[in-house]
């Protein structure tokens, strides 16, 4: 009994120890404290290797994760960027050749300073992993040509004959690693082989390009061991619960940095956001999906401040148009004449959202900067019965027994599916269901087990009816490739467009290939879409009038409603958070620091 | 002549019977990983496809989406169905789990690893901490069947029985880590403690796990109370405890017999949630954001990452099959009439 008491005691001590204090930590402080947030682009990997090429890696953006630069929140331009490593850039008129400067006092957390080889050394990593800028294939949209190192701080980079309108914001997105720890990665004739692999002809080329391709596993899994950072942070220590981070002391802005450490705290789900937000442990949390309830709750947390900026992101309710009625517009438009999307955002997505103006597959405000006063002539398709009961006549159903009828006189069964974990989802989906079944429409919600099912299955065209996010800016091109791009049946092959028919290679949406766009006669959206790649501004614009345009009129999509960025912070111990609608809001809290904002509170603040 | 002595079996029996139980095993072991490969590839859904829309979900852009995305493919197994087995079973043969989908170009036996360290301390000392009080109040309860604390003990064993893991967890992180936020609400260690041996890092490791384990221990501890009752009840009925109380014996000695005998049935179970263990507890690793095997297997399904949701359904499998033929073993050890082959 004895032993057992005084197990029991030191069990005790050694809980209270831990319980007591966050000090008995292995590194002095000197007094900018302990930042608490969350990484909102992933979950913490204790496992995964300290390496920005690995989706999971324990690099973080804006802390130890830097890039050439970091995207502002522009509602149309996705070319403007806050300078990171580079210090500034210039594109030439035709988009041919970059010239980017990089920061004169940037260094890596060991001492080492940064220069043009290793962002080098970083475009020969980024296309062992392919993708934008750095394709492999020649005829690609925006894809590296050539880069040339002019001296230690000053690299050029040269666009191949497709020249895309985001080639400067793809190349500006690259992560920066050291040559020094990474460029054992690539072997030494790589550039030889890059060359053959984009300029040289058959058999030759292709082995190149499979050589190339060949190095992305080892470079995914490639651990140096400990970090070597060249952002305002170096990382310490991570377990499955957190990542810890110290200043990097070499940092070209640490003049900015007021925090001595950082840590980013891990999450399984959104509860555990929300216990810490009500707890008043973040200094911190990225968008997060709240309830009314929870978010109440989280106001009255000491210091706790909610900041809003745009976010480029919408969601809608896609049509299957292979499926029918579906095909029939009029059936696409009695459904957006019948759902309230004031009602169905209050109820899905009240702080995360609002209510669509109408269908235009953009963003209200994005909407807006581009179109001007024409996105106020679009249908808004405001709720109306009567107008949606001329659709459905139009479409040749007929009502019996207060149900809608298909033409051929059986049941319409509208049946819309949403992946169970997504709550905002599933409710909006209840929500319209509920709308529909008021107006006589045998309407259900079908959920899939998870987001990977449920895509799997939208793609393979399963539903009639899901949900789907589009509007993802601020590139016109990304924008409406949600609409007509690969899920309506528009592929890139070779560098050619080509479409493919309904139900096969992921076209689930099944639209037609033409479309009628009024005044502008019969388009391709699709080619309109592959052609905002490559345009001028002024042509991009009359471009996203067309499909606007088109996408209000026929209806792919009955847009919902437009995310808001809604970020919580709390003041409780530090202030100079960015303002709502600022252009940083999108970034990480360390993208903050750099650029002057976080500052230590004042005792009693708050 | 020799005679074996009873309820001692020979050490040829013994690893006669040991090598039986291997061989079942390991032909278990077999089914369980063919079956599991096979149900594993027709889980419907593109796991690129799921991690490109939902770094999308995240605010991602697609460019950044596709970049982080491209490579995972590499990663996908090639080949036909059988070619893919026969791969399967030779890495398998060699302990080759093959690399993970989700955490890209990680070796899956690295990541059971890592969880299975995470698992084991929870699991198992919720484990035998509500078995520990679970047995020892059921004999109570059983013992004072006509009495009060018999009413309360029963009682707590019955609700708590009846409340879902789920609900308990919940509730505690409700309490203790919202309201009143004395407990942390999610990792297994705080990250500012240096890993060692060192009174802060273990005192944070025990203060993260006691959450978890209180919530197993209360989860558990229904049903062990509820079995241990019903068993001294029943074995309070039988003749040696009456002959025991009539030849004068002490109340510890008799407490002692009653103990031992009730007891024997639950060792069985005992045993199968230690092997069960390694399956980890599912909700309380996701409400605790604790990262062990439970929570692996979670997330390598909705990634479908099939190297590891594979790894992880075999070492379940395993843990189920050594924790089985350990039981039996020792069921046949502790138990002489399993010895003797009848009734003692």
């Amino acid at each position: 009994m004895k032993r057992l008491a005084a197990i029991m005691a030191v069990a005790s001590i050694v809980t209270v120890t831990a319980c007591g204090t966050t000090g008995t930590t292995d590194t002095a402080q000197r007094g900018g404290g302990v930042y608490t947030t969350i990484d909102g682009s992933k979950q913490i990997n204790a496992s995964a290797p300290i390496n920005p090429f690995n989706p999971v890696g324990s690099v973080f953006s804006g802390y130890n994760g830097m890039a050439l630069a970091w995207p502002k929140n522009d509602p149309t331009d996705p070319n403007q960027f806050y300078p990171a490593i580079a210090r500034s850039w210039s594109i030439s008129p035709d988009r041919s050749e970059v010239v980017i400067r990089l920061q004169p006092n940037a260094r890596w957390s060991d001492g080492v300073p940064v220069t043009s080889e290793d962002v080098r050394v970083s475009i020969g990593l980024a296309y062992t992993q392919g993708g934008t800028a750095y394709a492999l294939d020649p005829k690609a949209a925006g894809a590296a040509a050539d880069i040339q190192v002019v001296d230690p701080k000053t690299i050029r980079v040269t666009q191949g004959a497709n020249r895309s309108s985001t080639f400067l914001a793809n190349l500006l997105s690259t992560v920066v690693v050291p040559a020094h720890v990474f460029g054992k990665l690539l072997p030494a004739n790589f550039w030889q082989t890059l060359k053959v692999a984009q300029h040289g002809q058959g058999a030759a080329a292709e082995k190149a390009k499979s050589q190339i391709t060949g190095l992305a596993e080892n470079v995914i899994a490639f651990d140096p061991g400990h970090d070597v950072s060249a952002g305002p942070f170096v990382l310490e220590r991570v377990n499955p619960g957190a990542a810890l981070l110290t200043r990097n002391p070499y940092f070209y802005a640490r003049q900015n940095i007021v925090p001595d450490k950082v840590k980013l705290l891990n999450y399984t789900g959104n509860e555990q956001i929300w216990n810490y937000l009500i707890a008043g442990r973040l200094d911190n949390a990225p968008f997060t999906s709240v309830p009314t309830a929870v978010l109440d709750r989280i106001r009255d947390a000491k210091g706790s401040e909610v900041i809003k900026g745009y976010s480029p992101v919408a969601v809608s309710l896609a049509f299957n148009q292979s499926h029918k009625p579906y095909d029939n517009v009029h059936v696409r438009r009695a459904i957006a004449y019948l759902i309230d999307r004031a009602q169905v955002t209050k109820i899905a997505s009240p702080e995360g959202g609002t209510p669509a103006v109408t269908t235009s597959g953009i963003h209200a405000k994005a909407a807006r900067a581009w179109l001007g006063d024409a996105f106020d002539s679009l249908n808004q398709y405001r709720v109306s019965p009567a107008k949606a009961d001329a659709e459905l006549k139009a479409a040749g159903m007929t009502k019996r027994g207060g149900h809608w009828t298909l033409p051929d006189g059986s049941p319409w069964k509208v049946r819309i599916h949403v992946p169970a974990s997504f709550s905002d989802w599933v409710a909006a989906a209840k929500s319209i269901t509920s709308q529909l079944g008021d107006h006589g429409i045998d309407a259900s919600v079908v959920t899939a087990a998870d987001y990977t099912l449920y895509l799997g299955e939208l793609a393979d065209g399963k539903y009639d009816l899901g949900f789907w996010l589009i509007g993802l800016g601020p590139s016109p091109y990304n924008i409406f490739q949600r609409l007509y791009g690969q899920a309506n049946g528009w592929q890139m092959f070779g560098g050619r467009l080509r479409h493919v028919a309904p139900g096969t290679e992921g076209n689930w949406m099944g639209g037609p290939e033409k479309a009628d766009a009024g005044a502008a006669g019969t388009v391709d959206p699709g080619e309109l879409t592959s052609k905002l790649n490559f345009a001028s501004h002024d042509e991009q614009q009359r471009i996203v009038g067309v499909l606007a345009k088109v996408a209000n009129e026929q209806l792919p999509v009955v847009q919902l409603w437009d995310y808001v960025n809604t970020q919580f912070v709390n003041t409780s111990r530090y202030t100079a958070f960015p303002p709502d609608d600022d252009e940083s809001l999108r970034l990480s809290s360390g993208v903050w620091m750099q650029l002057g904002m976080i500052k230590k509170a004042e005792k009693g603040q708050a | 002549m020799t005679h074996a002595v009873p309820g001692r079996p020979r050490l040829g029996a013994v690893a006669r019977k040991i090598g039986g139980h291997l061989g079942r095993g390991l032909a278990m072991i077999w089914v369980v990983a063919t079956i599991s490969f096979v149900i594993i590839r027709e889980i419907p859904g593109d796991p690129v496809l799921g991690q490109y829309e939902s770094l999308i979900q995240k605010g991602m852009s697609p460019e950044q989406a596709e970049r982080a995305t491209a490579v995972l493919y590499g990663f996908l197994p090639t080949g036909n169905l059988w070619q893919q087995y026969v791969g399967y079973m030779g890495s398998l043969l060699h302990l080759d789990l093959g690399r993970s989908l989700s955490t890209p170009g990680v070796e899956v036996t690295t990541l059971i690893g890592h969880a299975a360290r995470w698992t084991v301390l929870p699991v198992l000392a919720g484990t035998l901490l509500s078995f520990l009080l679970g047995v020892t109040m059921g004999v109570y309860a059983a013992i004072k069947r006509s009495g009060k604390l018999g009413d309360v003990l029963a009682l707590s064993g019955s609700l708590l029985h009846g409340v879902p893991v789920y609900v308990i967890g919940l509730l505690l992180t409700a309490i203790f880590a919202t309201l009143w936020p004395i407990m942390p609400s999610g990792g297994p260690v705080d990250v500012e403690f240096v890993p060692g041996f060192n009174a802060g890092y273990i005192g944070s490791l025990v203060h993260h796990a006691v959450l978890p384990v209180v919530t197993y221990t209360l989860a558990s501890y229904g049903g062990w109370i509820l079995a241990m009752k019903s068993n001294v009840v029943a074995v309070l009925g039988d003749d040696f405890i009456l002959a025991a109380e009539l030849r004068g014996l002490r109340r510890g000695f008799v407490f002692r017999y009653l103990a031992r005998n009730a007891i024997l049935p639950l060792f069985t179970i005992l045993a199968l949630s230690i092997g069960m263990l390694f399956g980890g507890s599912i909700f309380i690793e996701e409400i605790f954001n604790y990262p062990g095997l439970g929570l692996l297997l979670v997330n390598s399904i909705s990634s479908r990452d099939y190297a590891l949701m594979g790894g992880t359904f075999l070492v379940i499998t395993v843990g189920i099959v050594v924790a089985n033929i350990a039981a039996d073993l020792l069921y046949t050890a502790i138990d002489p009439r399993v010895r003797s082959g009848g009734a003692a």
